[in-house]
C-alpha cells in the first residue's frame, strides 16, 4: 500500500511512529507537539495496531512510562515540547546511560519565535548535553522518515534517540506518503539485570565511558551512512559562498536561493547535528573560502567545528542569536554575506498607512465566553491588593486583565505563592494572594507544590480554575477528566476536590465560574480562613471550555449609550473581543462578530450600561 | 503558486488551506505550508502560508505570494508586503472607510496590486442569519470571482463536498456561490 495525503508534520511523524511498529506511546501535550500523541491514537486505530497510546500527568511521566516499556523490550517513544524536555531532564539524563532494550524515540518540539512558549531553548543542545544521538529533520516528509531510522539506531546502539522537529515542521502541511506497519517482533521480556537497570554510581562509573564509546561509533555512521539526511548541494558555478544548515533553516535557505537565482552558492545539508559528522563538515569548510552556518535556535552545529577561522555564525555576530530565521531574516544574512546591496521595496508607504490606521499586530486573548475571564475578574475584585501569581496555559492571558503578576512554569503559581507569602512574613508583613492554575496544570505539578504548602503552613489562596481540558494546546485530556486516547479505552477520573483534599488542604469550596458575585465572595472567604489558620485554601472556579462547544443559555447584551460614561473599566478588567471602544464616540459596544452570548459581562460595567436584551427586542 | 491567508484566531483560516491543498493534491501537485496553532491562536492574528509547487520551506517569503486571502482589513494591511508585485488580494472589510487611506492606496499603486474588498459581515448577515464562520468559504469563492488563486469554483465546490461535514455541505456550496456572485 502507498497512498499520499496531505498531513500536519505532527500528523506524519505519528504515522510514522506507528507505522515502524511503536507499542508504547506516551507524551504530555504542549505547543508545537500536541497534535503527535492523538495522531498517534488516530492512526493506530486506522490501522489496527495493538499501541497503547496514552497521556502521562506530566513529561517526566510521560518519558518514564515509556522507558519502562523500552526497558521491557517495546519499541516506545515519548513526546513532548522543549520546556517539557525541562520536566523531564531527570529520566533523560540516567537514562541516556542505559543500554535500552526497544527502541526509544524521544520526540521534542522547538519553538524557536517563540510562538507559545517561555523559551527559545534548542533541544539539540539537550541532546548533545545528555550525549545522546539527534535527527534533526527539514521538512515533515523528512521528520516522518527519520522515524524509522531513528528507531533502528536506537536499537543498534541501545540507546535513547531524539527526533528534534521544530514549530515549522510540526506544523508544516505536506504531501505525505503513507505505507504499512513494518512487521516487528518485539515481546514484552523483562530480564533482571542490575548492572543495567539500576542507575547505581558502580555501573554508571562503567556506563559512562561506554556511552562515549556509543558516540563515537554513532558519529562515525552518521560521517558514512545517513548520505540521504547529510548531503551537499554543490554551486553550479564556482562557490562565493558555503551554507552549512540543518533543520527548518535548510528549507528555507534552499528556496531563498532558488528564488533569488543565485548559482554561486553551495549548501551541506546537516540532518544529524549531534553527534556531528565531523569530517563531512571539515571537507566542506577547507573547500569554501567564505562559509555561513543556519540553524535554529542555539550554535549547535557551529560549536562543535574545531576551526571556525573561516565560519560565520552566531560566535561572530553574522547571524542574530535570538528569534526565527524567517526567510527574510535569512535573505538580509546572504546579502551581508555575500558583500552584495540588498533590493530596495516600497515599505515607507505601508508604514505610514498602519500607522495613520492605527493597525497594530492583535495580541493573543482568551476567547469570547471563557469562563476564565470570568474568574480572573471575580479574583482581581474580590482583593484587588492581592500578588497573583499565575502558571501555564491560557489563563497566563489574565495578564490582559490585570490579574496575573508573576509566571514562570508549569505548577510554579503555588509554589511561587509561597515564596511570596514568606518574603512578607520575615518583614512580618502579610499580604492577600490569590494564586491561579489550570486543571490540567494542577496535575502536571501543582500537587508538589501544594503539599509543600501545606506541610509548611503558608497562608495563600490557591484558584484552580477548572475548564475540563487542557485548552491551550487545543482540547486534550488529562486525569481530571478520565478520558484516555484510542477508541474504546476507558480511563478513571481523578477528582479535582478528591487531590486536593488529599494534599491535606482542609478549605476547599467550589463555584460556577460564570457566577462572578459568588466567585468573588468565595475569594474574600478563602483568604480570610487562610490568614487565620495559616495554611493553603483552594477555590475551584468550574464552567467548561468554550472549545468543547457545550451548549449553554445564550444571553444577548447589549450597552446603553445613555450610562456608559467610557471609564474603560470593562476593557481594562474583562478585556472581551465581543466587547470594545469606540474611539470616536468614547463609547463601549458589544462587537457581534465575535460575542457569544454567555451574558457574564452583564455583571461588569459598575454604571450598569451593559444589559441583558429584552426578549421582544432580540 | 504561494499563498498567504491571515484573520483572526477563531476565524476558521485553517479550513481554507485544507481547500487548497485539497484541490491541488487532486491535480497531482505538492504542496507545503505552515500554520498557527497554540497561543499564537487564540484570538490573536493569525497567518497561513501555503505553497503549490517545488518547495521545500512551508513559509513565503515577503513579496512573493501570488494570492493573499484576508478575513480581517487590519490584518490584510499587516500583511500585504507578503504579494509579490501584481499580486492579488481578497479582503473582508468591516470598515469600509479605511481603504481610501491615502498612504494605503498609494503603496497599492506602487505595487500594482490588485485588491478585492468585501462586506463578509454584511453578507453573512444578510443571507446567513449571521453566522461568520461561513467567512472561510465566502472568502474562497470571492477568490474563484476574481480568478486570483488560480483555481475554479467548481474545484471548490468540489473540494468542500468532500471535506465538510454532511450537514454543512449544502450551506457551505450556498456560500461558495454568494461570494462567487458578489465579486462578478
Amino acid at each position: 500500500m502507498s497512498e499520499k495525503r496531505i498531513l500536519l508534520g505532527n500528523e506524519a511523524i505519528a504515522r510514522g511512529i506507528v507505522e515502524a511498529g511503536c507499542e508504547v506511546a506516551s507524551a504530555y501535550p504542549g505547543t508545537p507537539s500536541s497534535e503527535i500523541l492523538p495522531a498517534v491514537a488516530h492512526w493506530a486505530d486506522e490501522l489496527g495496531t495493538k499501541t497503547v497510546v496514552e497521556w502521562g500527568a506530566n513529561e517526566k511521566v510521560a518519558f518514564e512510562m515509556a522507558a519502562g516499556a523500552s526497558f521491557a523490550g517495546k519499541r516506545a517513544c515519548a513526546v513532548m515540547k522543549m520546556v517539557g524536555l525541562n520536566v523531564a531532564a531527570d529520566p533523560f539524563m540516567s537514562v541516556a546511560h542505559f543500554r535500552i532494550k526497544g527502541g526509544f524515540l524521544l520526540v521534542v518540539s522547538d519553538d524557536p519565535g517563540p510562538h507559545s512558549s517561555q523559551t527559545e531553548q534548542d533541544s539539540r543542545f539537550f541532546a548533545m548535553f545528555a550525549k545522546v544521538p539527534c535527527f534533526d529533520p527539514s521538512t515533515a516528509a523528512e521528520a516522518k522518515e527519520m522515524v524509522f531510522d531513528a528507531y533502528n539506531l536506537s536499537e543498534r546502539h541501545e540507546i535513547v534517540t531524539m527526533l528534534r522537529p521544530s514549530v515549522r515542521v510540526d506544523h508544516c502541511r505536506q504531501d505525505i506518503e503513507l505505507n504499512d506497519v513494518i512487521d516487528i517482533d518485539r515481546p514484552a521480556d523483562f530480564e533482571k539485570d542490575i548492572s543495567r537497570w539500576v542507575c547505581l554510581p558502580a555501573n554508571v562509573r562503567i556506563n559512562h565511558p561506554m556511552l562515549n564509546a556509543k558516540n563515537d561509533a554513532i558519529r562515525e555512521e552518521f560521517e558514512k551512512d545517513f548520505g540521504k539526511y547529510n548531503y551537499e548541494i554543490p554551486s553550479e558555478e564556482p562557490a562565493r559562498l558555503g551554507i552549512i544548515a540543518g533543520g527548518i533553516s535548510y528549507s528555507v535557505v534552499k528556496d531563498l536561493l532558488q528564488s533569488m537565482g543565485r548559482k554561486d552558492v553551495s549548501i551541506l545539508k546537516i540532518g544529524t547535528p549531534h553527534p556531528l559528522p565531523v569530517k563531512m563538515v571539515e571537507d566542506f569548510i577547507a573547500r569554501h573560502d567564505n562559509v555561513l552556518v543556519l540553524e535554529e535556535t542555539y550554535p549547535v552545529i557551529e560549536m562543535q567545528i574545531p576551526d571556525r577561522t573561516k565560519v560565520k555564525g552566531r560566535w561572530n555576530n553574522w547571524v542574530p542569536r535570538a528569534g526565527e530565521l524567517l526567510p527574510e531574516v535569512i535573505e538580509e544574512i546572504l546579502y551581508k554575506v555575500l558583500d552584495e546591496e540588498m533590493p530596495k521595496t516600497a515599505d515607507a508607504h505601508i508604514k505610514k498607512a498602519l500607522e495613520e490606521l492605527k493597525v497594530t499586530p492583535r495580541k493573543p486573548m482568551m476567547c469570547p465566553g471563557c469562563p476564565h475571564r470570568a474568574s480572573f475578574f471575580a479574583i482581581r475584585q474580590a482583593l484587588p491588593k492581592a500578588i497573583n501569581p499565575s502558571d501555564i496555559g491560557c489563563y497566563t492571558l489574565g495578564v490582559n486583565q490585570k490579574a496575573v503578576d508573576a509566571v514562570i512554569d508549569m505548577g510554579a503559581s503555588v509554589s511561587q505563592s509561597s515564596g511570596f507569602y514568606m518574603a512578607h512574613k520575615v518583614d512580618g508583613k502579610e499580604r492577600p494572594i490569590v494564586a491561579t492554575i489550570g486543571d490540567s496544570t494542577f496535575f502536571h505539578m501543582g500537587l508538589p507544590g501544594l503539599v509543600s504548602a501545606v506541610y509548611n503552613r503558608h497562608a495563600f489562596v490557591l484558584a484552580i480554575l477548572d475548564n475540563s481540558i487542557t485548552a491551550m494546546t487545543g482540547g486534550q485530556s488529562h486525569p481530571g477528566i478520565g478520558d484516555k486516547l484510542r477508541k474504546g479505552d476507558k480511563g478513571r477520573k481523578v477528582e479535582v476536590e478528591d487531590a486536593v483534599k488529599a494534599c491535606g488542604v482542609s478549605w476547599v469550596k467550589t463555584v460556577e465560574a460564570y457566577d462572578v458575585e459568588t466567585g468573588k465572595e468565595l475569594v474574600k472567604e478563602a483568604w480570610e480562613h487562610a490568614r487565620a489558620n495559616e495554611e493553603p485554601t483552594v477555590v475551584i472556579f468550574r464552567h467548561p471550555c468554550m472549545l468543547l462547544k457545550r451548549e449553554q443559555e445564550k444571553i444577548p447584551v447589549k450597552v446603553d449609550p445613555e450610562k456608559c460614561i467610557g471609564c474603560r473599566f470593562c476593557i481594562n478588567y474583562f478585556n472581551c473581543p465581543g466587547l470594545v471602544f469606540d474611539e470616536q464616540n468614547k463609547k463601549a459596544y458589544i462587537d457581534e462578530r465575535f460575542c457569544v452570548q454567555c451574558g457574564v459581562c452583564i455583571n461588569v460595567c459598575p454604571h450598569g450600561a451593559i444589559q441583558a436584551v429584552d426578549r421582544e427586542e432580540a | 503558486m504561494q499563498y498567504v491567508i491571515v484573520g483572526i484566531g477563531g476565524q476558521g483560516i485553517l479550513f481554507s488551506s485544507r481547500v487548497l491543498g485539497h484541490i491541488a493534491m487532486s491535480k497531482g501537485e505538492t504542496v507545503i505550508g505552515s500554520e498557527v496553532h497554540g497561543m499564537a491562536q487564540r484570538g490573536g492574528s493569525v497567518i497561513s502560508h501555503f505553497k503549490i509547487g517545488d518547495y521545500s520551506s512551508p513559509l513565503v517569503k515577503a513579496g512573493e505570494a501570488d494570492t493573499l486571502l484576508a478575513f480581517d482589513q487590519n490584518e490584510a494591511f499587516r500583511n500585504f508586503h507578503f504579494l509579490r508585485e501584481g499580486g492579488k488580494a481578497v479582503v473582508n472589510v468591516h470598515d469600509k472607510k479605511a481603504l481610501e487611506n491615502q498612504e494605503l492606496q498609494k503603496y497599492i499603486e506602487e505595487r500594482s496590486l490588485d485588491v478585492h474588498p468585501i462586506e463578509g459581515y454584511e453578507i453573512l448577515k444578510k443571507h446567513m442569519g449571521g453566522k461568520f464562520l461561513f467567512l472561510n468559504v465566502l472568502i474562497l469563492g470571492a477568490m474563484c470571482g476574481v480568478g486570483a488563486g488560480n483555481v475554479t469554483v467548481e474545484e471548490v465546490r468540489q473540494a468542500i463536498r468532500q471535506l465538510a461535514p454532511p450537514k454543512f455541505v449544502d450551506a457551505n456550496l450556498k456560500v461558495v456561490d454568494l461570494g462567487y456572485e458578489t465579486t462578478r
